[in-house]
């Protein structure tokens, strides 16, 4: 990844162009819809300005190479256990808080760094084995301290904060080291998207069966449904861009998105539910927190990671021009 | 098994500029930390660019809450108070700031709530729960309040009346009240002026005050305001008497020549 290849790359261009393309038309219709819209036109206007900041700063990360995207995504992981750890009242321990937080930036540092017998970039081993330390390294807080009041609840959380929102997420960064990285990162930011528009959509169109009443109430089986289907889709739209993928795969990775970005979802809901609140934060205009945004994200990327490492392995092949 | 109890902050689901507009402010690692580092950074700029020194800094009571009060002529009086104190208490020390001016717009509140750790003073609509924030703050140990009871900057480099609401917030209550005198910061960045010429600074700190004896009313706080006006020019006429040089004015600096005329 630079962004000379970036520019070579049709994978690339194609995702830009979508990009743009969509920011561009939401900018026209947004305004022309404002009537119909009514009183939606406004947090649609800001949800809109939202992406005109996210999808540059994503799109940059990734076209500056594979240093910046490792870089990017570990400051995204480290502002969504913020987001968490503020939620839950962890955030007041900032021992335990600092103990993740380095957890995290490791994370990042075992998708940078390069083991010197593996035959590509990051260090796979250290990188997987990462929550053994971090976890042992949670207990040894409260020992230093001499302290036992709440100490398992804080390590409880600081664990989920790590395992879940740190490294699960991490596997993201990790993919920037694949050979075919510009498909990878940027079919998985654009099909969890059109997954979680295309629940939204048929459930607003053919809802009637809640999904779970007590985590989610407004989602529907019929919207789950319709979003599989769009995941299942998706893949054989874009077949050209894994173009070392069989059938097999397509169907795989669909199933993955399908059914791991809602998870992801609900999952985010569940903590949000527990916690009693409604936004886990206000971090980009529109959108609620970084959390929300990327909760998808958090289920599908090691599924994702995990299912082509044990398939194709991440370095696969010589360059096809492809990735 | 009990349920955990979890608890959020009440500005959990604001973007940071409105958590910054709040007080008092929820502690956040990254402002402390931004805080930190521009203080580092701030107090070498003023050691080696205003040749920043301080007479005095033995005055600072060690314990418990106190309130440092000052002449008010410039953006860097708020720097320099702060940079007299201790990097441990920076987080604790909070400078009153006209809510009307640095609570308005998104670089400003950056600016004062993150570098300078304010307290939006409302001094036009609400004054009363801006002095009921500072009374607050000084009822808990540890806090340092930062006031400039001029009002606002002044235009000449001169020292003018206080303002009473500094009396009304001191008056009954038993907490040391520092005076403090900053010489060279017109000269340096005068109201209407937003580069910083190299000119010295020089930060006098008087004998801690206590008015807990005063009966709370309108005439204590006039006598207080009084008080603490005339400790703080008496700083500068200290100055004429003591060893260490004071800034000297830039030739055809005609603001500076006033300040100086009035400090000897």
């Amino acid at each position: 990844m630079s962004p000379a290849a970036a520019l070579a790359s049709p994978v690339f261009l194609f995702y830009f162009a979508v990009a743009a393309g969509l920011l561009i038309f939401a900018g026209i219709a947004i305004p022309l819809l404002r009537r119909r819209l009514g009183d939606r036109a406004a947090h649609a206007w800001q949800a809109y300005l939202g992406w005109l900041i996210l999808a540059p700063l994503g799109l940059g990360a990734i076209f500056l190479g594979r240093e910046t995207t490792i870089v990017f995504l570990t400051v995204i992981a480290i502002f969504g256990f913020k987001e968490f750890a503020r939620a839950t009242g962890l955030y007041a321990d900032w021992y335990m808080t600092g103990a993740v937080y380095l957890g995290i930036i490791a994370t990042g540092v075992t998708c940078l760094v390069t083991h010197p017998d593996l035959t590509g970039p990051g260090w796979y081993g250290l990188f997987i084995v990462l929550p053994v330390y971090v976890v042992a390294g949670l207990f040894v807080i409260p020992i230093v301290r001499n302290r036992t009041q709440g100490q398992l609840q804080a390590i409880g959380l600081a664990i989920v904060g790590f395992v879940y929102l740190g490294w699960m997420f991490g596997h993201l960064a990790f993919l920037a080291n694949a050979t075919h990285a510009y498909s990878y990162l940027l079919y998985l930011l654009f099909a969890v998207e059109l997954n979680d528009i295309a629940c939204y959509v048929t459930g607003k169109l053919f809802g009637r069966h809640p999904l779970r009443s007590n985590i989610s109430p407004k989602k529907t089986w019929e919207g789950s449904l319709g979003g599989l289907v769009m995941s299942l889709a998706l893949p054989w739209a874009l077949w050209w861009t894994f173009p070392h993928f069989e059938p097999r795969d397509l169907i795989a990775i669909g199933l993955i998105i399908g059914i791991g970005g809602q998870l992801g979802d609900l999952a985010i809901s569940v903590i949000k539910r527990d916690v009693g609140v409604k936004d886990l934060g206000a971090t980009i205009p529109g959108h609620g927190g970084i959390l929300d945004r990327i909760d998808s994200l958090i289920f599908v990327a090691p599924l994702f990671f995990h299912y082509v490492r044990y398939v194709h392995d991440l370095y696969v092949g010589p360059p096809t021009g492809y990735e | 098994m009990e349920l955990w109890h979890y608890d959020p902050p009440p500005d959990l689901a604001q973007p940071l500029v409105e958590r910054l507009r709040r007080f008092p402010r929820e502690p956040d690692m990254l402002v402390f930390g931004v805080r930190g580092l521009s203080a580092v950074v701030l107090r070498g700029w003023l050691k080696l660019y205003h040749r920043f020194t301080v007479v005095g800094r033995e005055n600072l009571p060690s314990e418990g809450s106190y309130v440092m009060v000052a002449n008010h002529c410039s953006h860097l009086d708020t720097l320099c108070l702060q940079a007299a104190l201790p990097l441990r208490k920076l987080h604790r020390a909070f400078p009153a700031a006209a809510k009307d001016y640095f609570f308005v717009s998104t670089p400003r509140v950056l600016l004062a709530a993150i570098v300078t750790n304010a307290l939006p003073f409302d001094r036009k609509l609400d004054p009363r729960q801006g002095l009921e924030l500072c009374g607050h703050l000084l009822d808990n140990p540890g806090n340092v309040l930062i006031v400039f009871p001029e009002g606002t900057r002044s235009e000449t480099g001169e020292l003018r009346p206080f303002k009473p609401g500094l009396g009304l917030l001191l008056a009954g209550r038993d907490v040391p009240v520092v005076p403090c005198l900053l010489e060279g910061t017109f000269a340096a960045l005068p109201k209407g002026t937003s580069i910083p010429r190299p000119r010295s600074i020089c930060l006098r700190i008087g004998t801690p005050r206590r008015y807990g004896d005063r009966r709370a009313g309108k005439r204590s706080a006039m006598e207080i305001c009084s008080d603490l006006h005339d400790a703080v020019a008496a700083l500068s006429a200290d100055a004429a008497k003591s060893a260490l040089p004071i800034p000297r004015p830039r030739r055809g600096s005609d603001e500076l020549q006033r300040v100086g005329s009035s400090v000897l």
